[in-house]
């Protein structure tokens, strides 16, 4: 400490920008444990159960280190004797075979209990994810219903009670992860996985593809929003509305073009001729907060930039570029497409 | 010959480099010779040497047939294939390899080598040394090579060559379309509604599509030889001339029918989107950019389907848009897209009327 001192007082620049550095760096690190994406700031109850299995499991790790190094120093420094062989024999026998049995045996007996409440079944809303090459469609089937309410890169849920999550993959293996409401599950191609989640803070939060699935991996995100369960109900019934009809002249101007260009072969946007189901629907595409499963914000320019040129922010995307377009239809259909909230 | 050999048991290194660099330096003198004073005759008149002659003959027919491989199609004698190959022989070939039941021209007679007349060329090679040479072209003979990438177009013009060895005048005359030769009526048909079902008909078609299409062609953004051939003298005013010329169809909206491509025609499948919405039958009226189908030949979107699929079919601004489409189709998925195309009435869907 006082070395630091003394130094502190001719501290040339590299130095300055070292400790710098270090600070930046404590920050990011620091800064990752909070926010949209992490497991430690949870907002369901399944993240809850791991988040304080993490804690649990580092204040004993912090435990079993300060003990076994206490031991060491002890042995090495305090008293560098022999010491009897009962001693030594109680020692091994105890810290090297008991303890370690009955730590892990406990911590297998929490786990083992957690496990099926991380997978019990969802009741009343169920909620179909399947992974796509590299978005994901989200499917709503509620309690009792038979058709599914389309949406894509957004998953909303209730708060308080726990939804059903089925999961399935068209071409590659994914992994579904929204840290804040629980644990990872794997998608598969034929065949369907599922989990259950119940998140209990409303927000909305992140996640993101868990298992490296081609190209566009790193750019697979999806935006987690948990709502209370009369502000979900009211937007669940207007996300199965079609979608509105677009009021102003530049809006009409680029439904035209939106029809007019095919993008109705990939799309659906309900309520008209558009009924693709290949690429995301599209209904309500202007509700969302992200554009490109989670690639860009939900602008008119980054609509326009997307439609230009979608590979330059998704490699690999099956999208094709639309950079035949003009700026003024561009602009018409961007107009369009914001507005379907 | 024993001073020879006393002369060569004399050699020593020094002598032997020496005369060694003397030989090259006289080859090397003799040949800037010829080529810098132009001592070699080039005349087309004289011939080659007797022994030139057979090392170049030798030289092709063994490089033919070292690379010769290619396997032909299931329908290569077809009537249809023989029919679309008559017109591009017409239009790109008979010039120089004559025309059955007629001679060469004269001026074409005094090439050498002298281009070998139509009706005797299936009788020296086989189906894929035809295709070979049809495609890759032959240096030093005056034969060019195909002006396109693609391959399979070749085919019917080796269906052609086939046919000729027993084909007269006649038939020539009816399958090169007589009076409508050099027009697009040739291959195309009257009002552009093709009978041969390889030929796309022309009249479901906007005048938009044609005209950039034409230009595709043309600038070798479209890979097709026959069409590269037919349209790479073109200029705008020819372009916008020929764009307009074939009438529309009667029928305007023709409505989706059951069958087994509609349900992937219409709706689309995992990655593969609709095709009714830039190719309709679809509620609004087609942009004029894409192609109608509707009432297409089958055989031809097959083809084209594959092209899409397989390689750089390529064409206009908007060509990636079908690459991207195409690209998870399966052979039997093609087909029934076709047929179920081929079975709508004859409509061109975005309201132009010629």
């Amino acid at each position: 400490m006082s070395l630091q001192a003394d130094r502190g007082n001719m501290a040339s620049r590299p130095e300055q920008s070292k400790l710098n550095r270090a600070a930046i760096l404590s920050t990011i690190l620091l800064g990752g444990c909070r926010g949209p994406q992490s497991v430690l700031s949870p907002a369901g109850r399944d993240a809850e159960v791991l988040a304080s299995l993490f804690w649990v499991l580092l204040a004993g790790a912090v435990l079993l280190w300060l003990a076994v190094n206490g031991l060491m120093l002890f042995i090495a420094h305090l008293r560098p004797h022999p010491h009897s062989r009962r001693l030594a024999e109680a020692l091994i026998i105890g810290g090297g075979i008991v303890l370690p049995v009955l730590l892990l045996t406990a911590l297998l007996v929490f786990a083992l209990r957690e496990m099926p409440r991380q997978r019990e079944m969802g009741s009343g809303l169920t909620v179909r994810v399947t992974g796509e090459s590299w978005w994901w469609r989200v499917e709503y089937l509620p309690e009792g219903s038979e058709t599914p309410i389309a949406s894509a890169n957004e998953i909303r849920l209730p708060t308080g009670s726990r939804s059903e999550i089925t999961l399935e993959a068209r071409e590659y293996i994914h992994s579904f992860w929204i840290p804040a409401f629980g644990g990872k599950t794997d998608m598969i191609p034929g065949r369907t996985t599922r989990m259950s989640l119940e998140p209990t803070l409303p927000g909305q939060y992140r996640g993101q593809c868990a298992e490296f699935c081609g190209e566009s991996h790193a750019r697979m995100a999806l935006v987690g929003v948990a709502m209370r369960p009369d502000a979900f109900a009211r937007w669940l019934a207007a996300e199965a509305a079609p979608a509105r009809e677009p009021t102003t002249p530049e809006a009409r101007r680029g439904r035209e073009i939106f029809l007019r260009e095919g993008c109705g072969g990939c799309h659906a946007v309900r309520g008209g001729p558009a009924q693709g189901t290949t690429g995301p629907d599209l209904t309500h595409l202007g509700g969302r907060a992200t554009l490109a499963a989670g690639t860009l914000p939900m602008t008119r320019q980054s609509l326009i930039d997307w439609l230009r040129d979608p590979s330059a922010f998704k490699p690999g995307v099956r999208m094709p570029a639309y950079d035949h377009l003009s700026t003024a239809d561009m602009a018409d259909l961007a107009i369009y497409l914001e507005g379907l909230k | 010959m024993s001073r020879l050999r006393r002369f060569l048991a004399r050699l020593d290194g020094f002598t032997l480099r020496a005369l060694l660099m003397a030989l090259a330096l006289a080859g090397g003198v003799t040949a800037a010779l010829v080529v810098g004073l132009g001592l070699f005759n080039v005349s087309a008149r004289k011939g080659h040497l007797g022994l030139t002659e057979w090392v170049l003959h030798t030289t092709f027919r063994n490089s033919v047939a070292l690379r010769a491989g290619a396997v032909p199609p299931e329908n290569l004698a077809s009537p249809e294939m023989i029919a679309l190959g008559t017109g591009h022989f017409e239009q790109a070939c008979s010039m120089c390899h004559g025309r059955p039941g007629e001679a060469q021209n004269a001026t074409i007679r005094a090439m050498d080598p002298v281009p070998p007349h139509i009706s005797a060329l299936a009788a020296d090679w086989a189906a894929p040394e035809l295709h070979w040479i049809i495609h890759q072209g032959a240096k030093m003979t005056g034969m060019p090579a195909w002006p396109a990438q693609r391959e399979d177009d070749v085919w019917p013009v080796v269906a052609f060559v086939q046919a000729a060895a027993r084909m007269g005048s006649e038939e020539y005359d009816r399958l090169s379309a007589g009076d409508a030769r050099g027009s697009c009526a040739m291959c195309h048909g009257e009002g552009g509604v093709s009978r041969n079902p390889l030929v796309p008909r022309l009249d479901i078609l906007s005048p938009h599509y044609i005209a950039a299409s034409l230009r595709a062609y043309r600038d070798g953004q479209r890979d097709s030889g026959i069409m590269a051939e037919a349209a790479s003298g073109l200029g705008e005013s020819a372009i916008a001339r020929i764009s307009t010329r074939f009438p529309a169809p009667e029928e305007s909206a023709p409505s989706p029918i059951a069958s087994k491509g509609a349900a992937l025609a219409t709706r689309g499948k995992g990655a593969v989107p609709s095709c009714a919405a830039c190719h309709g039958p679809w509620p609004e009226r087609l942009n004029a950019g894409f192609p109608a189908l509707s009432g297409q030949h089958a055989a031809y979107l097959q083809s084209q389907l594959k092209l899409w699929r397989d390689g750089p079919r390529g064409g206009g601004e908007l060509a990636q848009l079908m690459h991207h489409a195409a690209r998870d189709l399966s052979d039997a998925e093609i087909a029934d897209l076709a047929d179920y195309y081929a079975a709508l009435p004859p409509a061109r869907l975005d309201g132009s009327e010629r």
